[in-house]
C-alpha cells in the first residue's frame, strides 16, 4: 500500500481502490454469489394453503345458510364469524400468490436424465475438441515459432491472426454451408455416386451432433495455436541445436526440450479451448438450427427463456462454472504452472 | 500455397537428410492447415454473390450484387450495428478505467493477497460467456434492471476489463520508475507526475486496448445473448437469423468482416514486423 501512495498519492490511490473493489465486488463476486444464491432455492406452493382456503369458502357458505334460517337476534353474530372468516380467508390468499421461498439442493439433484445426457454429452466433446486441438496445433505452433524465417512467421501469422479475427458465428456459418442438405460435401459427394440431390438422397450430416463437432474444432481451434506459440518463441533455438548435436531423436527434442519449454502455453490453450467448447452457445444454435438435440448451453438457455425457470438455470449455469474450474486446476496440476503462468 | 515453401527454405533445425523429410511433412501439414482455415471462409464468401435465394455455392444461379442492396436496406441489421456501436462505447468506457486501476494496484501492491485478487482479477477472462452474462442478469434482476443494451455492456466489461488490465500490466512492467521518482523527488504533486508522466507513458496501450475491446465488444455473442434481453446487437441479429430467414444477406455481412479483417491484420503484421526490423538494426 506504501509504494502504491508513494507513487501516485493519496486521491489517486484511492480512486483506484474504489474502481478496483466495484470491480471485484460488483461485477465479479457479487453477481456469481447472486447465481448461487439463486440456484439454492425453489418457490414452494403450498397446497396446504389452498385446500385451507377452500374450506373456508365453504364454511362461509353454510354460514350464510345459517343465517338465513337463524332468528335477527343472532344473525349479527353470524355476520361477525363471516367477516372474521373472510379476514382470514384474505390474509391465506396473500400467502398463496407469494410463494414460499425454500432453500433446496433440489435444483441440483432434479436434473432429469435427458439433461444429464446432454450435460455429459457437452462435457465429453468440449474434451475431445481440445485433445484434437492440442493434437493439430503444436507443430504449427512449433513450425511458426521456430522453424520459419521471422518474414516467413510474420506471414503465416497473418494467415492464422485473419481467421482467427472473423466473428466465431460467421465462421461456424461456413461449416452450415458446408454440411448443409444441399451443401458443398453433398455435392461432392454426389459427383462419387454416394447421394443424389434431386432424389433428396442426401446425408443428413446436420443432425448429428458430429457436425457441432466439427464446426466446434474449427472455431476454436486457433485459441490452442496462439498460447503454445507464445511460449515457444522465447524458446532458445541453441537448445534445440544442442540436443541435436548431442544426438537426440526428433521425438526426444520435442518431448525433453520443447514441450516442457511449452507446458504454461499448452495449459491455457487446453484451458481457453475447453472452456469456449463446453460453454459454447453460437456453435450449437447456428449448426442445429433447433433441428437436433440440445447442447447444455442451450438447455440453460431455454430454462431462463423459455421454461422461465431461472433458479434451475442458475443451477445448471453454476454445474458448467464447477466443471471449468475443476479443469482449470486439473491442468495446473498436470502441467505444473501457477495462476501467474495462466494468464499472460 | 507459398506460405509453406518459404517456410521450407528456412529450416536451421533440420539438416540431416531425415530432418529433409520431416521438413517436406511439415510443409504438406501446414499446407492443409491452411487450406483447412481458409477453405470455409471462401466458401462463405462466394455465397454472397450467388443469386439464389439461400446461402450456397453449390446452386450456382449467376452472379450479383443484390444481396449488398438487401443489407443497406435492412433497418434490423443497421439498428443492431448502431446498438452494438454503443454497447461498444460504454464498454470501452468501463473497461479501460477498470483495467488500468487493476493494473496499478497488481503493479505496485506488495502484500501476500496480490496473487489472489490477481486471480480474481482474470477469472472473467476463464469463465464461460454465457455465466457472465446469466450472472450479470441475475444481479442486476435485484435493481429491476431488465436485460437490454446496459446490460450487456456490463456484462462485456466484466471480462474485456481484465482483458485490458494485462495489457497495461505488460506496459507498466516495462515502465522505467526513475523518471516519475526523479519527478516527485523536485516536488511535482503526484497528481501532476501521474498526468504528465504516467499517462503519457500508457497512452499508445490505453489507444490499443480501446480498439481491441472495441472489437471484442462488437464479435461478442455467448456473453451479449444472455444479457440483451428484447433488444439486439448486430451479432445477437445475425444469430437469429439462423433460426428464420437465413438468406445469403448474411454472407455479406461475413464479406464485409473478412474484407475488414484482412485489412486490419495486414496492417497490424506489417507495423509488427517493421518494429521488429528496427529493433533487430539497433
Amino acid at each position: 500500500m506504501g509504494a502504491l501512495i508513494r507513487s501516485y498519492g493519496r486521491s489517486l490511490t484511492g480512486l483506484f481502490i474504489v474502481l478496483t473493489v466495484a470491480w471485484v465486488i460488483g461485477m465479479i463476486v457479487i453477481p456469481q454469489l447472486f447465481m448461487v444464491e439463486r440456484s439454492l432455492w425453489v418457490r414452494q406452493e403450498s397446497t396446504q394453503i389452498s385446500l385451507e382456503i377452500d374450506r373456508l369458502y365453504n364454511e362461509i357458505s353454510t354460514l350464510q345458510f345459517d343465517a338465513q334460517q337463524a332468528a335477527d337476534a343472532d344473525k349479527p353474530a353470524i355476520e361477525n364469524t363471516i367477516s372474521g372468516i373472510e379476514d382470514r380467508i384474505a390474509e391465506l390468499e396473500v400467502q398463496e400468490k407469494a410463494p414460499q421461498k425454500v432453500y433446496t439442493l433440489d435444483n441440483y439433484t432434479r436434473m432429469s436424465g435427458l439433461h444429464l445426457k446432454i450435460f455429459v454429452r457437452t462435457i465429453v466433446y468440449a474434451a475431445l475438441v481440445t485433445v484434437l486441438a492440442l493434437v493439430v496445433c503444436y507443430p504449427i505452433a512449433f513450425a511458426v515459432a521456430k522453424v520459419a524465417t521471422p518474414q516467413a512467421a510474420a506471414f503465416l501469422m497473418l494467415g492464422l491472426i485473419i481467421p482467427y479475427a472473423i466473428n466465431e458465428l460467421l465462421r461456424v456459418y461456413a461449416w452450415l454451408m458446408i454440411l448443409d442438405y444441399q451443401g458443398v460435401l453433398n455435392t461432392a459427394l454426389q459427383w462419387v455416386g454416394v447421394t443424389n440431390l434431386a432424389a433428396q438422397q442426401w446425408i443428413p450430416f446436420l443432425e448429428s451432433p458430429a457436425a457441432v463437432f466439427v464446426a466446434m474444432v474449427y472455431a476454436y481451434i486457433l485459441f490452442m495455436v496462439f498460447p503454445i506459440y507464445n511460449t515457444l518463441e522465447t524458446l532458445d533455438r541453441n537448445q534445440l541445436e544442442a540436443a541435436r548435436d548431442l544426438g537426440a531423436s526428433t521425438w526426444r527434442i520435442h518431448w525433453r526440450v520443447a514441450i516442457p519449454h511449452a507446458k504454461p502455453g499448452i495449459a491455457v490453450g487446453c484451458i481457453m479451448t475447453f472452456m469456449l467448447s463446453a460453454g459454447s452457445y453460437s456453435v450449437p444454435q447456428i449448426m442445429t438450427r433447433g433441428t437436433s438435440g440440445d447442447w447444455f448451453s442451450q438447455t440453460i438457455y431455454r430454462q431462463f427463456f423459455e421454461s422461465n425457470n431461472w433458479n434451475q438455470g442458475a443451477a445448471y449455469a453454476f454445474t458448467l462454472l464447477i466443471v471449468c474450474i475443476v479443469f482449470i486446476f486439473l491442468m495446473m496440476t498436470i502441467f505444473r504452472v501457477g495462476v501467474r503462468d495462466i494468464a499472460r | 500455397m507459398t506460405t509453406a515453401t518459404i517456410a521450407a527454405s528456412a529450416a536451421p533445425v533440420r539438416r540431416t537428410r531425415e530432418g529433409q523429410w520431416a521438413g517436406v511433412v511439415l510443409n504438406a501439414y501446414m499446407v492443409l492447415f491452411f487450406v483447412y482455415l481458409f477453405a470455409p471462409l471462401v466458401v462463405m464468401t462466394l455465397a454472397a454473390f450467388n443469386a439464389y435465394d439461400y446461402p450456397s455455392v453449390t446452386q450456382w444461379r449467376g452472379w450479383t450484387l443484390k444481396w449488398f442492396g438487401e443489407l443497406a436496406r435492412d433497418e434490423r441489421i443497421l439498428q443492431g450495428l448502431r446498438n452494438s456501436v454503443i454497447v461498444g462505447i460504454g464498454v470501452i468506457c468501463v473497461s479501460i478505467p477498470l483495467g488500468l486501476s487493476g493494473a496499478f494496484i497488481l503493479t505496485r501492491l506488495q502484500s501476500r493477497w496480490t496473487g489472489v485478487l490477481y486471480g480474481v482479477l482474470v477469472s472473467p477472462i476463464l469463465t464461460p460467456g454465457i455465466i457472465l452474462g446469466i450472472s450479470t442478469l441475475i444481479f442486476w434482476r435485484n435493481f429491476e434492471v431488465p436485460g437490454g443494451l446496459f446490460l450487456a455492456m456490463m456484462a462485456q466489461a466484466t471480462f474485456i476489463a481484465s482483458y485490458s488490465m494485462l495489457m497495461f500490466m505488460a506496459r507498466l512492467q516495462r515502465q522505467d520508475r526513475s523518471l516519475e521518482e526523479a519527478a516527485l523527488d523536485l516536488g511535482a504533486s503526484s497528481v501532476l507526475v501521474f498526468r504528465r508522466i504516467t499517462i503519457p507513458f500508457l497512452m499508445p496501450t490505453i489507444f490499443t486496448a480501446s480498439v481491441i475491446a472495441f472489437l471484442q465488444s462488437i464479435e461478442n455473442y455467448n456473453t451479449t445473448v444472455f444479457a440483451i434481453g428484447g433488444n439486439w446487437t448486430l451479432v445477437t441479429e445475425i444469430g437469429s437469423r439462423f433460426r428464420f430467414g437465413l438468406s445469403p444477406v448474411i454472407n455479406v455481412i461475413g464479406v464485409i468482416f473478412v474484407v475488414i479483417t484482412i485489412v486490419a491484420a495486414t496492417v497490424y503484421v506489417l507495423l509488427k514486423e517493421r518494429d521488429r526490423r528496427a529493433r533487430a538494426a539497433k
